[in-house]
């Protein structure tokens, strides 16, 4: 597929980038000395969904591999009350002696304030798979992806399942105040803006499920009404996509409408298969959870400052990669990151051997 | 309006002006929405009102005897989450196993409401607020996050949302919403005629006097909790059957729908009065607003909460408002009718009322 080799491209390129900046502050990889105590909480946007458990298995796998003797807590709040629970826990993390707290923002720029609270408390804040956009408090965000590239990803499944003339689409997102759907929208919207070959594409309408399978498949019906000449509905987010997904089933409008963005091959596999959902992207959120502890438990035990130009090793490779720069995050105005990658596309003939 | 006053009561006058708005807003939004009223948007909305109306429905039971049950939305999510788990388990079950494990999980945890509130006296309110953390915090715990797919459910299931009892030029009797007729129909046929019916409205208008008068205010109370329970069971199946990707958040803010309806359709939130009928057309009136305002492009995706709680303020407001002059009317107009008859034929006194 021709975006894949793109992707790759983008890819190596960081890469280069990240070991030329290791290369000029001439360091030796930093290794983690397994052993040490260091209190960590995992606090991932809510509770409840597989994505966030499965980064709470790569977690899992990493504090093992690393011994660290307090094990670490992996709390959240309820979907419906998560801007104001994540805000709690962040406030409550300093006294709770957490020296790292692993954030999947979904509270925008509110937790700022509060993460730098907790910094200067002596609770060092990571994000991962949603960031700060503002970086306030942040040490460190662990990128799931190059967001720009999501954007990408995104326009050129639309137009691999629309066909080379385009059509006219949707975004089913999740939350208004979900960062990092928000920055893939944003991501896609310059992708259709800039580039030539996305001129066919025409997005409607943005609209939000926020999450919850009932919201999302009600909005999704309500674009089957409102647009009847819409071909492709992009839902970048887990719970989404289904939702979609369903409601097109149930409705048997899948040979005219399709749906794609990210999802959990898992849950996408019947989908993928009868063709409602021909193309979907994901990345590993179990590799996201092992990266990202990794990172925190570095930063925790005082290993890593959180600084532009680090380089560190981590336990095993994660897509034939062990070796990774802390680096500016180019897709926000402040803020430093730590880039994991790559993209899988999933379609019919791949999506059953990740489903299992 | 003497006239109609004469020929109704305030209550029936009240669910005749809801239908008019409703048809009003229907009329409305057909001039604004291209195709509202062809048959694709309209079965969609239709199978979208059911399972509200089913959990309307026993919401109506508690709230006619001045209680209220706050828990519905996580008991409609529990059952959902527990039986679609059970079913990807034993994809064999039978489908009456199916809907009556629902309805009898939902029995156990309206039971629980019922005896928090009848025989442990704490306030509906507090008590029902409580289970609605605690059985959202048990579906949390018996997850273990994992989500519930449709491609993991028996095919029977996922039959039943497109399943037809009836259909005409394309315009769809789902069966689910079928059953949320046969729910109402039921549950206004219960209080018409069942004394247990009789005696919620008794118990409402004034729970002391019901108390002394010795009816079995105690027991009522629990039996309407755990019918809401039941209903709330059924819901959730429904539930299960129409979105199929069941998360832990699934339901969750239905109770607010739900009491809203119960309480735009003329069901008094201090219990004593109001009629299933009345609480089905809040029903009709709320989803049809919310459903029409996702489709309606004048309008952004923020405005349309804000839209739906002003209306949901205007209706109750004008209502107290309205209603509270008309009832005072129509006791005044009873009052000199008698007094006419009384001076008419003063042998017939002790028949009036």
């Amino acid at each position: 597929m021709k975006f894949r080799s793109t992707v790759a491209a983008g890819m190596s390129a960081a890469l280069l980038v990240g070991m030329l900046g290791g290369a000029v502050s001439a360091q030796d990889p930093v290794v983690a000395t397994p052993g040490q105590d260091v209190k960590m909480m995992l606090l991932p946007k809510f509770l409840g969904i597989l994505p966030f458990d499965q980064a709470n298995q790569g977690a899992m796998e990493a504090a093992t591999e690393l011994a660290n003797p307090s094990a670490f807590d992996f709390v959240g709040p309820t979907a419906e009350n998560s801007v104001a629970g994540q805000i709690e826990f962040m406030t409550n993390a300093p006294t709770g002696g957490y020296k790292v707290v692993m954030l999947s923002n979904n509270a925008g720029d509110q937790i700022g304030p509060v993460a730098a609270a907790a910094v200067a408390a002596g609770t060092k804040v990571v994000t991962w798979d949603s960031p700060i956009p503002t970086a306030e408090g942040e040490s460190v965000f662990i990128a799931q992806v190059d967001f720009t590239e999501t954007g990408k990803v995104m326009a050129d499944m639309a137009l691999s399942i629309l066909g080379e003339d385009g059509g006219k689409f949707a975004i089913l997102s999740a939350s208004p105040d979900a960062a990092n759907q928000n920055a893939w929208i944003a991501a896609m919207q310059e992708a259709l803006a800039s580039d030539p070959k996305y001129a066919g594409l025409e997005l409607l309408e943005t609209v939000y499920g926020d999450d919850q399978s009932e919201k999302s498949y009600e909005q999704a019906q309500a674009l089957l009404s409102k647009y009847p000449d819409m071909e492709l509905i992009m839902a970048p987010t887990s719970v989404g996509i289904v939702a979609a997904a369903k409601a097109l089933q149930d409705e048997g409008l899948c040979d005219s409408v399709k749906v794609s963005g990210l999802g959990v091959p898992a849950e996408m596999v019947e989908y993928t298969l009868n063709g409602c959902a021909p193309e979907f992207a994901l990345w590993s959120f179990v590799d996201l959870g092992y990266l990202t502890y990794y990172v925190s438990y570095l930063i925790g035990s005082g290993a890593l400052q959180g600084a532009e130009g680090e380089v560190f090793k981590v336990g095993r490779p994660i897509s034939g990669n062990d070796t990774f720069t802390i680096t500016k995050d180019p897709t926000r105005d402040a803020g430093l990151r730590v880039l994991m990658g790559p993209f899988t596309v999933y379609n019919a003939e791949n999506v059953e051997a990740a489903a299992k | 309006m003497d006239a109609l006053l004469r020929r109704f009561r305030p209550e029936q006058l009240r669910e005749l002006i809801l239908l008019l708005v409703i048809v009003g807003m229907v009329v409305f939004f057909a001039t604004q929405i291209d195709q509202y009223l062809a048959a694709r948007p309209v079965n969609r909305i239709t199978t979208g009102l059911a399972i509200t109306a089913v959990v309307a429905v026993g919401q109506v039971l508690v709230v006619l005897t001045r209680n209220i049950d706050l828990s519905v939305g996580s008991s409609v999510g529990l059952v959902a989450y527990v039986v679609g788990t059970l079913l990807t388990r034993w994809t064999e079950m039978p489908p009456l196993v199916a809907v009556g494990l629902s309805v009898g999980i939902g029995v156990l945890l309206g039971a629980i409401n019922g005896l928090l509130v009848a025989y442990g006296r704490v306030p509906s309110i507090i008590a029902t607020l409580g289970t609605l953390a605690l059985y959202r915090v048990v579906l949390v715990e018996f997850s273990g996050a994992k989500t519930v797919t449709t491609a993991d459910l028996p095919d029977w299931l996922n039959d039943i949302p497109s399943a037809n009892v009836a259909s005409f030029e394309g315009y769809d009797l789902r069966v689910m919403v079928a059953v949320a007729l046969v729910a109402v129909i039921i549950g206004q046929l219960m209080l018409r005629y069942l004394s247990f019916g009789r005696r919620l409205y008794a118990i409402g208008s004034n729970p002391d006097a019901a108390r002394v008068s010795g009816l079995p205010a105690r027991r009522d109370v629990f039996l309407a909790f755990t019918l809401c329970g039941a209903l709330a069971g059924l819901a959730g199946f429904m539930f299960l059957v129409r979105f199929g990707n069941i998360t832990v958040t699934a339901a969750q803010g239905l109770e607010l729908q739900v009491v809203a309806a119960v309480v735009v359709g003329g069901v008094a939130i201090a219990g004593g009065s109001g009629s299933m009928v009345g609480a089905f057309m809040g029903v009709l009136l709320i989803e049809i607003l919310q459903q029409s305002l996702l489709r309606w492009a004048e309008i952004s995706e923020f405005v349309k909460d804000a839209i739906l709680g002003l209306l949901i303020l205007l209706a109750v407001a004008t209502d107290t408002v309205v209603l509270g002059r008309l009832r005072e009317r129509w006791v005044r107009i009873r009052r000199r009718d008698q007094e006419e008859r009384l001076a008419a034929a003063p042998g017939e006194a002790a028949d009036v009322r």
